[in-house]
């Protein structure tokens, strides 16, 4: 479903961030992609989002090869894919509510039938009494758990999550993995960059560790 | 909740407070816009009163002779050619100008004395087609030449033809003046549009992130330029609007007219004209707007 053969990433003439990337992830698995800071991982996330372009290399996409892939499917593709970004990027100016549920008006659907939706999407992360705060009177916290709805509201086919729980406490950290695992359960493919290794330990998932730019390491957790 | 979202779901990018610059270049842009738009209209009327009051209308002039008594080769000559304007199908009535009403024409060049009214002055007559028929002027003068030698026939074609020249001259100037400040205008949108891009580019690159076309996000940027474009554009076009009405009213409040130039002011009903400034402005805003943000959004991945 989603397959990188030998793909490498430089930004400009710079040096090569991410170097002979091979894996694949199979349709509704569940990845974390571990590695120190500066190791590459928000690169790989963006290739993976197309936000990037790879600078050689072969990406497939739901079964499709980007590199003969016209730009006008693009925006189509992009559609099936979450994202929570690890500054948020929500849109100060819209509401909470406004926010998460900016895929589904992409996806030309209409408010009044997926108003209940993203209401109860809010109240389960905590949020129901902050439907209309905007994201600036939004605690970092609170922030978080607002891009991760608006990432999850979709049901998109492939969840990218970069740091999805460095703003969170613990509980509300594990409280959050279960929502991804929710999702997963239901067929969606979830990647989650991060630092935190409680997240892994006690989530029985595949680990990508990148150092320097390489895959060094594929193993699964607690298999 | 969903009764105020649903007011606020096609704002995707934020409305900026107070004036912009940009309003106000397109509000002065307006301004001249609704000016040159006004003269032109004040000039396509001007050149049609002139044509109306002078068409239909033939005047004969009578040379006073060179030599020998002038008074009775005059009267002769004048009666002659009455007869023959009489004669001649179309024409509806053919009058002698009194010595009065001659003496008015030239008093404006030569004064009102004493010695003007012994200067041989030529007679005129003023003779009116009937609306509707033609009269072969070339065979009428060739009729008046042979019953009054002195006679000169002018059926004013050429004053309409060079009054017709100037009015087009004012009117294509003002068309041409509207050119430039389209083309202004839409410059300045461009430029606009272009740091707005720049300003909201978190926005727009979150939007394509997730998935959105082009035209989604060009029709957030092309609404937002054409309204403030369409209201600004209002504002300038009115005020235009306001300067045409009060110097067409400056005679009344005892400002004399200029004799020969045309009044200046614009009539009621041509003042809807002026609506077309505000409404081009927000179509050139539009087209400017939605072409610069697609053309910006080509260049991202």
């Amino acid at each position: 479903m989603i397959r990188f053969d030998n793909v490498g990433m430089r930004y400009a003439s710079g040096p090569e961030v991410l170097r002979d990337m091979s894996f694949a992830l199979d349709p509704g698995s569940f990845t974390f992609l571990t590695g120190p800071s500066g190791a590459g991982k928000t690169t790989l996330l963006k290739l993976l989002y197309l936000a990037e372009p790879p600078s050689r290399g072969l990406v497939t996409l739901f079964d499709r090869d980007l590199a003969t892939t016209r730009r006008n499917d693009f925006p189509a593709l992009r559609r099936r894919i979450g994202v929570v970004f690890q500054d948020f990027r929500l849109l100060d100016h819209l509401s909470a509510f406004e926010n998460v549920a900016m895929p589904l008006r992409l996806a030309g659907r209409r408010e009044r039938d997926y108003a209940a939706d993203v209401e109860e999407l809010l109240n389960w992360v905590g949020l129901g009494d902050r439907l209309r705060a905007r994201p600036p009177t939004l605690s970092g916290g609170e922030q978080q758990r607002v891009a991760i709805a608006r990432a999850v509201v979709g049901k998109p086919d492939l969840l990218i999550a970069d740091e999805p729980t460095g703003n969170v406490d613990p509980d509300m950290g594990q409280r959050l993995i279960r929502l991804f695992g929710e999702l997963n359960r239901f067929g969606t493919t979830v990647l989650i960059a991060t630092h935190d290794r409680s997240l892994l330990e006690k989530t029985r998932a595949r680990e990508l560790r990148l150092v320097d730019g390489r895959l060094v390491e594929l193993r699964v957790q607690n298999a | 909740m969903s009764a105020s979202t649903q007011k606020r779901e096609s704002r995707i990018l934020p409305r900026e407070a107070g004036a912009a610059p940009l309003d106000v270049v397109i509000g002065v842009m307006a301004f001249l816009a609704a000016l040159a738009l006004g003269v032109s209209l004040v000039a396509d009327r001007t050149a049609e009163t002139w044509r109306s009051g002078l068409a239909g209308r033939l005047t004969v002039q009578v040379l006073p002779p060179d030599k020998g008594e002038a008074e009775p080769a005059l009267d002769r000559q004048t009666n002659a050619a009455v007869a023959v304007l009489n004669g001649t199908g179309g024409i509806l009535h053919a009058n002698v100008l009194s010595q009065k009403d001659t003496m008015a024409l030239v008093a404006p060049w030569l004064g009102e004395d004493a010695l003007v009214a012994e200067l041989p002055l030529p007679r005129m007559i003023d003779a009116t087609i009937a609306p509707g028929e033609t009269v072969d002027v070339p065979a009428l003068a060739q009729r008046l030449k042979a019953a009054a030698p002195d006679s000169t026939l002018d059926d004013h074609s050429r004053w309409i033809s060079r009054l017709k020249d100037l009015a087009d001259g004012i009117v294509w100037s003002a068309y041409g003046v509207l050119a430039l400040i389209a083309i202004a205008t839409a410059s300045a949108v461009a430029f606009a549009t272009r740091a707005g891009l720049e300003a909201h580019h978190h926005i727009v690159s979150l939007l394509h992130q997730m998935g959105a076309r082009a035209g989604f996000v060009a029709r957030a940027f092309e609404r937002h330029y054409a309204l403030s474009a369409l209201a600004a554009a209002a504002v300038g076009a009115a005020l235009a609007g306001m300067l045409f009405v009060l110097t067409g009213g400056l005679e009344f409040v005892g400002v004399e007219p200029v004799p020969f130039l045309p009044p200046l002011g614009l009539k009621l009903v041509e003042l809807p004209w002026l609506l077309a400034v505000p409404l081009g402005s927000g179509v050139i805003a539009w087209v400017t707007a939605r072409l610069s943000v697609l053309a910006a959004l080509r260049n991202i991945y």
